[in-house]
Formats: C-alpha cells, sequence, structure tokens
C-alpha cells in the first residue's frame, strides 16, 4: 500500500470506530466511558481527513477548493478499481 | 440530511469478473431482504418512533445500510467490468444485460426488481422493533446463502463483514425492546 492508500485505510478503520462508538452510545447515552472513548477517536479522525484532505483532495464536498480545482471529479470514487 | 464520504465503509477489491455472482449479489441491492430496503426501513420508521434513543439508533443504522447498498453495488459493478458477449451468455447474465447493460440495478437474485412492500413500517414501537429484529436475521440469512454459493475470496471478504454487520444490528436493535 503506498502513503495515500495507508492513509485512506485508517480514516477507514477510525471511522467504524465511532460508527460502532455512536450505535452503542444511542442506547447508552450518559455512558462516560464510551464517551470517552468516542472523543479520543472523534480527535483522531479529525487529524487523519485534515491530512487526507491536504495532500489527496477532498472527501465530502464540504472539504474541498483548497488546491484550485475541483477534486471531487478529478479524483477517483471509492468503487473504482 | 446526509452528507456523502467518498470512502467505502470497507474495501472492495474485486479481481475477477463474474457476471454470474454478481447476479446473486445484486439481491443485497434489490432483494426482499437487501439493504435497500433496510436503509428505507430504518429512515422511514424513525419519524414515529417515541423514544430517541431509538431514533437515533434508526437513524445511524439507516445511513449505515445507506453505505452498505453502496459496497453491494460496488462488488455487482466490479465484478460485471470488461465482459466478453460470451461470457454474458454463458453465465445467465444475459437478460440482466440486456435491459440494464452492465448498469447496476436494485433487482433480487430471482430478477424481480426491487419493491417497497418487503418493508414494514407500523408506527408502533413494539412492532417497528420487532420488524427490525427480524429484518437483520433475514439480511444475516441471506449473507449465509451467499457465502455457501461464493468460493472467490475477493468476494466473500466483504461478504463475511457485511454478514457481521447484520448480527451486530439485531443485538443493537434488542436492547431498547427489552427496555421498553
Amino acid at each position: 500500500m503506498n502513503e495515500q492508500q495507508k492513509l485512506y485505510r485508517r480514516i477507514q478503520v477510525c471511522s467504524f470506530v465511532l460508527q460502532e462508538t455512536a450505535l452503542y452510545l444511542d442506547s447508552h447515552p450518559f455512558c462516560r466511558q464510551a464517551l470517552r472513548y468516542y472523543q479520543k477517536h472523534r480527535r483522531l479522525r479529525e487529524e487523519l481527513i485534515e491530512q487526507y484532505e491536504s495532500r489527496y483532495g477532498q472527501l465530502t464536498i464540504y472539504g474541498g477548493g483548497a488546491s484550485g480545482s475541483w477534486h471531487w471529479v478529478t479524483e477517483p470514487f471509492p468503487w473504482e478499481v | 440530511m446526509w452528507i456523502y464520504e467518498k470512502t467505502l465503509q470497507y474495501p472492495v477489491k474485486i479481481r475477477k469478473p463474474d457476471p454470474a455472482t454478481a447476479k446473486l449479489i445484486v439481491t443485497q441491492l434489490g432483494g426482499p431482504d437487501g439493504e435497500l430496503g433496510a436503509s428505507m426501513r430504518y429512515l422511514n420508521q424513525r419519524y414515529s418512533m417515541p423514544y430517541r434513543e431509538v431514533t437515533g439508533m434508526l437513524t445511524d443504522i439507516g445511513t449505515e445500510e445507506l453505505a452498505h447498498l453502496e459496497m453491494i453495488g460496488a462488488i455487482v459493478a466490479q465484478l460485471t467490468r470488461n465482459l466478453s458477449i460470451e461470457e454474458i451468455k454463458k453465465s445467465g447474465f444475459d437478460a440482466y444485460f440486456a435491459d440494464h447493460t452492465t448498469g447496476v440495478y436494485p433487482v433480487a437474485a430471482s430478477g424481480v426488481p426491487f419493491d417497497m412492500k418487503y418493508i414494514g413500517v407500523k408506527g408502533d414501537a413494539i412492532a417497528d422493533l420487532n420488524e427490525d429484529l427480524a429484518a437483520e436475521q433475514k439480511a444475516r440469512v441471506t449473507y449465509d446463502n451467499l457465502i455457501r454459493l461464493i468460493d472467490d475470496p475477493d468476494v466473500c471478504d466483504p461478504i463475511r463483514y457485511l454478514r457481521e454487520r447484520e448480527v451486530v444490528h439485531y443485538q443493537r436493535f434488542a436492547e431498547p425492546k427489552h427496555t421498553t
């Protein structure tokens, strides 16, 4: 895996952690341990996304425009082989 | 509202195209127990759910199901690339190809197009939660069947992931059922 693929993979993993924790928090909204775990990974994900978007292009329509071209359509979509 | 993130929830990298497999996999997109039905069921049930914990869960699981239907679409698209007419005829993919070429169209493995009748929204917390538990099990069984039928590990890997998610969703929905 190259650097971009590694960073993308870390984002996939971190997003999954947040998805799972969010589902748990939905039925345990006051669980402090889960909230701390969530916060830690939320910060990590924000950093990973910032790194990715600054180097390789935007991941959402809200993350673009920095480099002077609209990466949304110049970079591949995730199902492309 | 929904924000689209340009990532797949889990990797899909199918090295070998296979239209016969695509015909089966597509059932988790357009079939009776597939991800499109699941997302529509949960996202619509949430408006009449009187408990915010459950509304939250329906929103979050419903959204995750949209991510899953994207994975299924990706698998089908990758399985149907670079096909020869020979392969299309031999695999029985020709009927689908006649109507949709290699476009991704939500049908069941039988070829029946997706139908909103597959989902239930009863506007009652107990009925809706029980519907959701059943739905997750039916989806899990469908994934079991796909794993039985398909040999390609590139396909079975994301399918196994999706199967595991159904099991987790079932456990999540079971919790509010106990507290209501």
